[in-house]
C-alpha cells in the first residue's frame, strides 16, 4: 500500500516538473529571441539610418524659402534640406566653416493667434501671451560656395536638438570651432540690458 | 445696457482693424531667397558692391543676428537694383570687377528685447539695432558713412530687426548720391574730348 502511494507521488512530482519545464523553456526562448531581435535592429538602425530632423529654415540656406518647415538630413557628404513636397536643396558638409548654437523664445500661433489676442476683451490677450511662447534652439551655419563667397543659414529646431545637429556635422567633417561647447547661457532673445 | 452693446462691438471692430493693419505692416516679406549674388538689370554706369561680414565691434551680438544682417543686406541690396552685381564676402569674382564698392557694417548698439514682453506690454521689450554702415572704394576711401537703426517695437520675432535694419541701410544707400564709377567717368571724358 505504502509502496504504491510512494510511486504515485513520484509520478505526480515528475509530471509537474515536466509541466514547469514546458512553461519555462518557451518563455526563456521567447525572451532570448526578443532581446536578440532588439539588439540587431538597434545596432543596424544606429549604423545605417541617415541623420534627419524636423526644422524650420529661417533664412539663408541655398535656394530654400524663408520660414519654411522641412526636414534637415545628412546624406553621405551633403547637408540636405527638403521642404514639404518640394525638391531638396543641399550643400557639401565640407563647405561648412562654422556652426553656432543659440536659443530663442517665440510666441506661438502666428498671425491668427495675434489677432485673437488683440481682439480678446479686458486685456485677456496679454495674459495668453504670457503663456503662449515656446523656447527653441537655433543653429547658425556659415558656409562657402564654389566661388568662395560666404553664406549664412539659420535653422530653428526643437529645444535640445541644436547640440545634436552640431555634433553630427562635426563628426561628418564640418569645420566647427569649439564643437564641445554647450549652448550659451545668455539667451539671444531674452536679454534685456542694452549693450554699450 | 442695450446702448453699450453697439459701442462694445464698434470698439472690438476698431481694435481688430488696428491689429490687422499693424500686423500686416510688420509681416515679413514673402520669401525672397533668390540667389543674391546674381547680376541685376543694370545700366552702363553702375557700381558693383561686395558686402563684408558684419563686424560685431564691442557689442555682444549673437552669430545668428550677424548672419541675419549679412544675408538680409545681400537680399535688400539686390532688390534695389542700384548695383550691377551684389557680391558676397570672400567671393573670388570680386577681383575681376572694376567698379567695386565694399560695404562694411559695424554694430554700435544692440538691445536684444523680448517678443514675449512686446506681446504682453506692447510698450516694452523692443529689439533695437544700431550699426555704422560704410561704403568704401577698393583703395579704402570712404564714400558713404551713415549710422542706421533697425527696430522691432510691436509684433514679430527679434530677428525681424535685422531685416528692418538691412532695409534701412539699402534705402540710405539708394538715397545717397554716389560718385560715378571710374570706368563710366573715363568713357564720358573720352566722349567729351571727341
Amino acid at each position: 500500500m505504502n509502496h504504491t502511494s510512494i510511486q504515485k507521488g513520484e509520478a505526480q512530482h515528475s509530471s509537474s516538473l515536466i509541466v514547469r519545464l514546458a512553461l519555462v523553456l518557451p518563455t526563456l526562448l521567447i525572451w532570448c529571441s526578443t532581446a536578440a531581435i532588439a539588439q540587431t535592429s538597434g545596432g543596424s538602425g544606429s549604423l545605417t539610418a541617415p541623420f534627419s530632423m524636423r526644422v524650420t529654415h529661417l533664412l539663408g540656406f541655398e535656394n530654400a524659402k524663408n520660414n519654411a518647415n522641412g526636414t534637415l538630413s545628412i546624406q553621405n557628404t551633403a547637408l540636405q534640406f527638403q521642404q514639404n513636397g518640394q525638391a531638396a536643396v543641399q550643400i557639401e558638409i565640407a563647405s561648412v566653416q562654422d556652426a553656432f548654437l543659440g536659443e530663442q523664445s517665440k510666441q506661438v500661433g502666428g498671425v491668427p493667434m495675434t489677432l485673437g489676442k488683440a481682439a480678446a476683451p479686458f486685456g485677456g490677450g496679454r495674459v495668453v501671451s504670457l503663456f503662449a511662447h515656446k523656447k527653441y534652439d537655433t543653429v547658425t551655419l556659415e558656409y562657402v560656395d564654389a566661388n568662395g563667397g560666404l553664406h549664412g543659414a539659420i535653422f530653428q529646431l526643437k529645444k535640445g536638438q541644436g547640440e545634436v545637429l552640431r555634433k553630427e556635422l562635426a563628426a561628418k567633417g564640418a569645420h566647427i570651432s569649439n564643437a564641445d561647447d554647450k549652448l550659451p547661457k545668455q539667451s539671444n532673445a531674452e536679454v534685456t540690458n542694452e549693450n554699450k | 445696457m442695450k446702448t453699450n452693446r453697439p459701442n462694445l462691438s464698434i470698439t472690438l471692430g476698431a481694435v481688430m482693424a488696428a491689429a490687422t493693419f499693424i500686423t500686416l505692416t510688420q509681416l515679413p516679406p514673402a520669401a525672397t531667397a533668390k540667389p543674391s549674388d546674381g547680376s541685376n538689370t543694370a545700366s552702363a554706369a553702375q557700381w558693383s558692391v561686395q558686402v563684408d561680414k558684419v563686424n560685431p565691434g564691442e557689442v555682444e551680438l549673437s552669430s545668428s543676428f550677424q548672419i541675419a544682417i549679412y544675408e538680409s543686406l545681400l537680399n535688400e541690396l539686390s532688390k534695389t537694383r542700384q548695383f550691377k552685381q551684389v557680391l558676397r564676402d570672400g567671393d573670388h569674382n570680386a577681383s575681376g570687377v572694376s567698379d567695386l564698392l565694399i560695404l562694411k557694417t559695424t554694430v554700435e548698439k544692440y538691445s536684444a528685447g523680448s517678443e514675449t514682453k512686446r506681446a504682453v506690454t506692447t510698450v516694452a521689450g523692443a529689439t533695437k539695432l544700431t550699426v555704422r554702415s560704410q561704403l568704401c572704394s577698393r583703395d579704402g576711401q570712404v564714400i558713404l558713412d551713415q549710422t542706421v537703426n533697425g527696430n522691432v517695437r510691436f509684433f514679430g520675432s527679434n530677428l525681424r530687426a535685422t531685416h528692418n535694419l538691412a532695409h534701412n541701410i539699402a534705402k540710405t544707400i539708394k538715397q545717397a548720391s554716389l560718385p560715378e564709377p571710374s570706368s563710366s567717368a573715363g568713357t564720358r571724358a573720352s566722349t567729351n574730348a571727341n
